[in-house]
């Protein structure tokens, strides 16, 4: 799209329907990115009016223009034409939700405030007249002194006086306008400025009231359907039961459900890659394509199925309105580790995959606690880990009763396992959250939505984004390792451009070089390999030893691979491998995915650093203890 | 204004967190920083304003209140800096003034 397309920004609260909105207008004809610098998306679109295209921007739900938040910072740049090329929108698009129409019409202040041409577009106004409110909106349109319209934003033919509104956009570029609301837009927010500020608010708030009293505006009653959902889901036994049943269902979604699709898609690549073989003479090229690169695209695709499920948990529990309750539920929890209510379903959905559970922790508010959420994620004991665990476990510790019938030796060692994971995340947040991230101010307050039920539209539009996102920026990333990987195992080649036995090649070679470094731990050269190509995904090790070992279909449950270990590792070493495996963070994946989430490599260099560092230090007081 | 009286109306004041469930009451002050505050002031939670407390999340969680139609969330912490007072007692002042 030109760059000198006309520019239309969508400002407004979280759940005013600004992005059933942004969809309805674009028609999935999106792209999803990040602002320069910070872990705020930025959404954009391409609306067609008259077959002229506009981009269409879906700006972060806010409340205010303050530079508290990333998300409102990023918001009040946008519009002040400091971000995007240095040029403000052409017009702006206010959503607001006419059911709560005095607390939103709060953020309407600034935004009219800073001249710009703007559609106010009041949202939810079926459910306005079923609960038993009104409004006049010609009047609320004088008062403002711009054009207001309603909408149903669920309904695809109630955007056309939207659509009517970008068409007035199109001859010509539209001039700045008038507000005679306000005089000025809000200053930033300065740490610990004193109370005027109330005073700044307390008038906005009189304004406000005066322009619902222009517009005839009468709220609904409270929604009787919420009342008493919520008098269950608040409740203080009841509440925590739901809040536990979700997560079990979740959990045992991402876990267990998205497991057939998953081997279906790892049998699919399989085959895929089988007729690639076929298809090409045997070169080295064939090679660098099959087990490079295809794998490498096998190796991102295979965790699709659980992102998607993960997404479609986390869409229907947004766009229903749990998810603000569950945050809420949860909160007390989380604020002992120094996080906040809405870190909780993405630490959890880290024990199935660390990928889709970094990419949910969009859902935390702050930007402080999100990195953290995100820094101490990979900590939880993920699906990759269990094979490299049921190898070590089954070759070292022997199986018998521990607790009696009630707990073995070998499920005593795996709980062990995942509580160290656990207490180094717990730990982790709780050292970030006194340091590098601890916090200013950052309350926690969320207005809580009423209750709704989800569109297939919505949140099959927010299933299609995050499978694109994860595809297409965390593919590059892994394909480009598994590629080196690949290479480094291929060559040198043999005189007939066959492979070298691992033993002979570059990647042997590697793990020669870095022996001296692993021999303190126990390790010997094989196991450095393993470490080597592990960092690729934590389960790599598994079919490297077996290659190293020279057992055919080698994985976590054969007796020649656990054989092989015990000769090679003693018990200390064993347990350092393991501890290894709690805290390093082998899975270029959640590196990768970490770098788009932050918009940087600052933290994910951060991070895998630290948890190397955590890994080593853990593998060495592992193998000196025993 | 009369020191006794001040003090009367002073010792009045109730914290959030001591408001019983469904009891709706006028917000008075707000005993916060301004940063710490904003989060509240831009919802609409600014002095003069009604609250009622609707919901306690277990274990100690936030404190859910409505607002003007709105259901707001916030943590016991910050709810216990809000000192309120009763509609009634809050109209017989206006009505005083």
């Amino acid at each position: 799209m030109a760059d000198s397309a006309l520019r239309v920004a969508l400002v407004g609260p979280p759940n005013s329907g600004k992005s059933t909105l942004f969809n309805q207008l674009t028609r999935l004809r999106q792209r999803v990115g990040n602002y320069p610098g910070v872990t705020v998306e930025r959404c954009s679109g391409v609306a067609t009016v008259d077959g002229e295209a506009l981009e269409v921007i879906d700006l972060p739900g806010i409340h205010g223009l303050s530079s508290r938040s990333p998300d409102q910072a990023v918001t009040r740049d946008v519009l002040t034409g400091m971000m995007e090329d240095g040029r403000p929108p052409d017009a702006v698009i206010l959503v607001l939700d006419a059911t709560r129409l005095e607390t939103h019409l709060m953020i309407a202040e600034p935004v009219l405030a800073l001249g710009l041409r703007t559609l106010v577009v009041l949202t939810m106004v079926d459910e306005l007249d079923e609960r038993g409110g009104e409004m006049n909106v010609a009047g609320l349109s004088e008062r403002l002194g711009v054009e207001a319209v309603l909408l149903n934003a669920r309904r695809s033919e109630s955007v056309a006086p939207v659509r009517e509104f970008l068409r007035t956009l199109l001859p010509a570029r539209p001039e700045t306008q008038e507000c005679p609301v306000v005089a000025a837009v809000e200053p930033s927010v300065r740490p610990g400025r004193p109370l005027p500020l109330v005073d700044q608010f307390k008038a906005r708030r009189r304004r406000v009231q005066a322009i619902g009293r222009a517009a005839r505006y009468r709220g609904p009653g409270p929604s009787k359907a919420t009342q008493r959902i919520d008098a269950v889901v608040l409740h203080r036994i009841w509440g925590p039961a739901v809040f536990l049943a979700c997560v079990v269902l979740v959990f045992q979604s991402i876990f267990r459900g998205a497991v057939p699709l998953m081997d279906a898609t790892e049998a699919a690549v399989a085959a895929g890659g089988g007729l690639l073989e076929g298809a090409l003479p045997a070169s080295w090229f064939r090679s660098l394509l099959v087990d490079g690169v295809w794998a490498g695209v096998g190796a991102v695709v295979v965790f699709l199925p659980q992102i998607l499920v993960l997404f479609l948990f986390i869409a229907v529990l947004e766009d229903s309105g749990y998810m603000a309750r569950a945050a809420v539920v949860a909160d007390r929890l989380m604020q002992r580790a120094g996080l906040q209510g809405q870190s909780f379903l993405p630490l959890l959905s880290g024990y199935a995959c660390a990928v889709p559970a970094i990419m949910a922790a969009r859902t935390v508010e702050d930007d402080r606690d999100r990195i953290a959420t995100m820094f101490v994620t990979p900590f939880m004991t993920c699906s990759a880990r269990l094979p490299v665990y049921a190898l070590l476990i089954a070759a070292f510790v022997p199986e018998g009763p521990l607790l009696g019938p009630v707990l073995g030796r070998r499920a005593a060692a795996l709980l062990a396992l995942y509580a160290l994971g656990l207490a180094g995340a717990v730990a982790t947040a709780a050292a970030l959250k006194r340091s590098l991230l601890r916090n200013r101010a950052t309350p926690f307050v969320m207005e809580l939505p009423p209750y709704r039920w989800p569109t297939a539209r919505s949140v099959g539009a927010r299933l299609l984004g995050r499978a694109w996102v994860f595809l297409a920026r965390v593919g590059k990333i892994i394909m480009t390792v598994s590629v080196v990987l690949s290479l480094l195992a291929r060559f040198p080649t043999g005189p007939e451009g066959t492979a070298p036995a691992i033993e002979d090649s570059a990647l042997a070679a590697v793990g020669h070089f870095i022996e001296p470094a692993v021999a303190p731990f126990g390790f010997d050269w094989r196991i450095g390999i393993g470490l080597v190509t592990s960092l690729a995904a934590r389960e790599v090790i598994v079919g490297t030893l077996g290659t190293i070992y020279g057992i055919e279909a080698a994985d976590e449950s054969s007796p020649e691979l656990q054989a092989a270990l015990q000769d090679s590792l003693d018990a200390g070493a064993a347990a350092a491998l393991l501890v290894f495996f709690v805290f390093a963070l082998q899975c270029m994946s959640t590196v990768a995915v970490m770098r788009r989430e932050t918009g940087g490599w600052r933290w994910p260099a951060l991070q895998f650093g630290y948890m190397l560092a955590l890994g080593l230090g853990g593998a060495w007081v592992a193998n000196a203890l025993l | 204004m009369d020191p006794t009286t001040k003090a009367t109306r002073e010792s009045r004041l109730r914290v959030l967190t001591s408001v019983p469930l469904q009891e709706e009451v006028v917000l008075v002050r707000i005993d916060l920083a301004g940063d710490e505050a904003e989060p509240l002031l831009e919802r609409g939670i600014v002095p003069g304003c009604r609250l009622c407390p609707v919901h306690y999340a277990p274990g100690g969680g936030p404190v859910v209140c409505r607002v003007d139609g709105s259901l707001v969330a916030f943590r016991r912490e910050m709810a216990t800096c809000l000192c309120v007072r009763s509609v009634q007692e809050a109209m017989g002042l206006l009505d005083a003034n």
